[in-house]
């Protein structure tokens, strides 16, 4: 065994700054800890837990903003000798979503403590699932290894499952879980046994060197190139399953239903966002592995399955958000679309390759954050009408306007963002998404422009559903009672919407930066990528 | 004289996988569909291990991962039975055909 002999593999690394890279991850743990000893020293009750939680979060994000600005001047690989393979990233994409996720963590935390947490027995249970489910989410944007892509999509997905199904005595909860369970774990095993292939392939778990067995060997080199084909669908299975791309969103509206409405907006933002950055950066190490003169040939079909996945992906969500009489489930429908347009923008990157991936990364980037803040509003506004009235039916919104303006205000901001309408920040993100898919000026480019606005206008007819309940049915019922701070946080978040139009250029800005200085992985074994693969004398 | 090489234990792992996919395609009852999906995390396993012993040059990352894998299937097993008994008490069955509240 050669490795003993071998001088201290650590020797030459800054441990310090690589911890220090990934602190915010550290913290997230560390606030995971806290949570589990606090009610040995104050009491199960709320109040304590979410004393820790709102300390946990307010230092994860000062912590992320540290260290966005450290690698601002340069990513850092690493957490294992050898530099060019490690196991983690910090660059200013994965700082920045940390940075989004906990802004967004600290609204959900809001909603909760507006809403549940006076009837809320199993806190600590509750934030450590929720926080578990962060820390898989940071960990997913920030690597590129097999393994640790596996070990983030699991732990992000482990405490989703169990926190949709969180209130034991909710039937529709239940189901829900189990759905997702299932769902779930069967995808998760399915892309298990494609990274097994891959890395039989390939001989190693680093993505890079994934991508230049792929950009070197192709898929036409015989009997291997089923075993790639086989194993690179399922490992796109597994990220389209946390994407909630068709085929593999049957999920997302059962346990988009069934779950709290505050576990609702947590999950179909941050998880979805979670995966498509890890598509981004798994889509752009395969760019950057081609050559120029292979480019076209092989990128181009990519970009095209990848586009029309999305432009399905946004059909179906649209298409069957029609008919649901439950806003929960509408807008779980509506996140299926929204996912379909940000999956456009990844089509974007991998057509245009690693040189002009900068138009697509921004604009999904751009629409991840404001998406943010239109789902944090709309399922807010339902979660106080909910906890008001019982019921999340659409008959529960009637006559919102009079009942109660200061909810049908925001709501009709961010359903009319949720659309794409100006001057709402809705229309920036699907603005730049188009701007960048006719920037391709390729038949894919405006087939999919065609796509997304016909979806837009498809889209208009069911928010609109919503709205004119809200503005014109009569109903008798008295005024919305809730809680002041839910108020000031869903006009907080219509607030956004509207300033976020009016400032789209430093928010485009920015996300220009984030996804500049994002990352770029090299291939270990860049010379001699034939001398680590598998014997084939096997039998 | 027969040898045991990396096709043999590449077929197992296929066979693995086959059993489990049509365990899940098949079962009804979600702890069989549990039982299929830890087939084929099994099936990876054999895989990621066979891959690493017929390697030149013996590499390690596939066994280390199988190791990762045995946890992640144990936490997952444990999440998917609370899921279930949770189930079980709600609906009185864990018969993923009776889920049929949330629909449309």
């Amino acid at each position: 065994m050669s490795f003993l002999a071998q001088t201290d593999p650590w020797a030459g690394i800054d441990v310090g700054e690589q911890l220090f890279a990934f602190s915010p991850m550290i913290a997230l743990i560390c606030t995971m800890l806290a949570v589990v000893t606090c009610p040995l020293l104050f009491g199960r009750g709320p109040r304590p837990i979410a004393i820790v939680v709102a300390v946990g979060v307010i230092v994860t994000f000062y912590l992320a903003m540290r260290v966005a600005g450290v690698v601002s001047t340069g990513a850092i690989s690493g957490l294992s000798p050898g530099g060019a393979g490690g196991m983690l990233i910090a660059d200013p994409l994965s700082a920045g979503f940390q940075i989004i996720l906990m802004v967004f963590l600290a609204g959900i935390f809001w909603l909760w403590w507006m809403g549940s947490a006076a009837t809320e027995r199993n806190a600590p249970e509750f934030f450590i699932l929720l926080l578990g489910s962060a820390l898989g989410m940071a960990l997913m944007v920030s690597t590129l290894n097999l393994l640790l892509i596996v070990v983030a999509i699991e732990t992000a997905s482990l405490p989703s499952y169990a926190i949709v199904g969180f209130d034991k005595r909710d039937k529709a909860g239940a189901e829900a879980a189990l759905k997702y369970m299932v769902f779930g774990s069967v995808s998760a095993a399915v892309m298990l046994y494609g990274i097994s292939l891959l890395y039989g392939l390939v001989g190693s778990l680093n993505v890079a060197d994934l991508a230049q067995y792929v950009a070197t060997m192709g898929f036409h080199t015989g009997e291997s190139s089923v075993l790639l084909s086989v194993g690179l669908l399922a490992f796109f299975a597994g990220i389209a399953f946390k994407v909630s791309a068709v085929p593999f969103h049957f999920w997302c509206p059962d346990a988009f239903e069934g779950a709290k409405v505050e576990v609702t907006t947590w999950l179909s933002v941050a998880s979805k966002a979670a995966g498509l950055i890890l598509l981004a950066r798994v889509a752009l190490t395969f760019c950057a592995a081609v050559e120029a003169p292979l480019n076209m040939q092989f990128l181009e079909p990519v970009a095209w399955v990848i586009g029309i996945v999305a432009a399905v992906t946004c059909t179906i969500g649209n298409f069957s958000a029609y008919k649901q009489e439950s806003v929960k489930r509408l807008l779980a429908y509506s996140s299926i679309a929204h996912a379909g347009y940000m999956m456009m923008a990844a089509a974007v990157f991998v057509y245009a390759g690693s040189p002009g991936y900068t138009a697509g990364l921004t604009a999904l980037l751009v629409y991840i954050i404001i998406y943010m803040f239109m789902n944090l509003g709309a399922f807010g506004i339902t979660a106080l009408v909910v906890w008001d009235g019982g019921s999340d039916k659409l008959d529960a919104f009637n006559g919102l306007m009079r009942r109660a303006p200061w909810l049908a205000i925001p709501m009709i901001i961010c359903l009319m963002s949720l659309v794409g309408l100006p001057p709402f920040a809705g229309f920036i993100g699907k603005w730049w998404i188009l701007v960048a898919l006719g920037g391709l000026d390729s038949t894919l480019g405006w087939f999919l422009v065609i796509a997304a606005v016909a979806n837009t206008l498809i889209s208009l007819y069911f928010y609109l559903r919503i709205v004119v309940r809200m503005v014109f049915a009569e109903d008798q019922r008295a005024a919305v009672r809730a809680p002041v701070g839910g108020i000031a946080l869903v006009n907080l978040c219509a607030l956004a919407l509207l300033l976020l139009f009016v400032f789209a250029q430093p928010l485009k800005t920015s996300a220009e930066q984030l996804s500049r200085g994002m990352y770029q992985a090299v291939a270990s074994n860049t010379s001699d990528s034939s001398s680590a693969r598998v014997a084939d004398s096997g039998s | 004289m027969l040898s045991i090489g990396l096709t043999h234990y590449l077929v197992v792992a296929a066979v693995l996988l086959c059993t489990g996919l049509f365990t899940i395609m098949t079962k009804r009852n979600a702890i069989g569909i549990l039982i299929g999906v830890e087939l084929l995390l099994n099936a990876a396993n054999v895989n990621l291990v066979a891959f690493d012993r017929f390697r030149e040059g013996g590499l390690f990352d596939g066994q280390i991962m199988a190791l990762f894998i045995i946890v992640l299937a144990a936490a997952e097993a444990a999440i998917a039975v609370g899921i279930c008994i949770n189930v079980y008490k709600n609906l009185a069955t864990v018969d993923v055909d009776s889920a049929r509240q949330l629909q449309g």
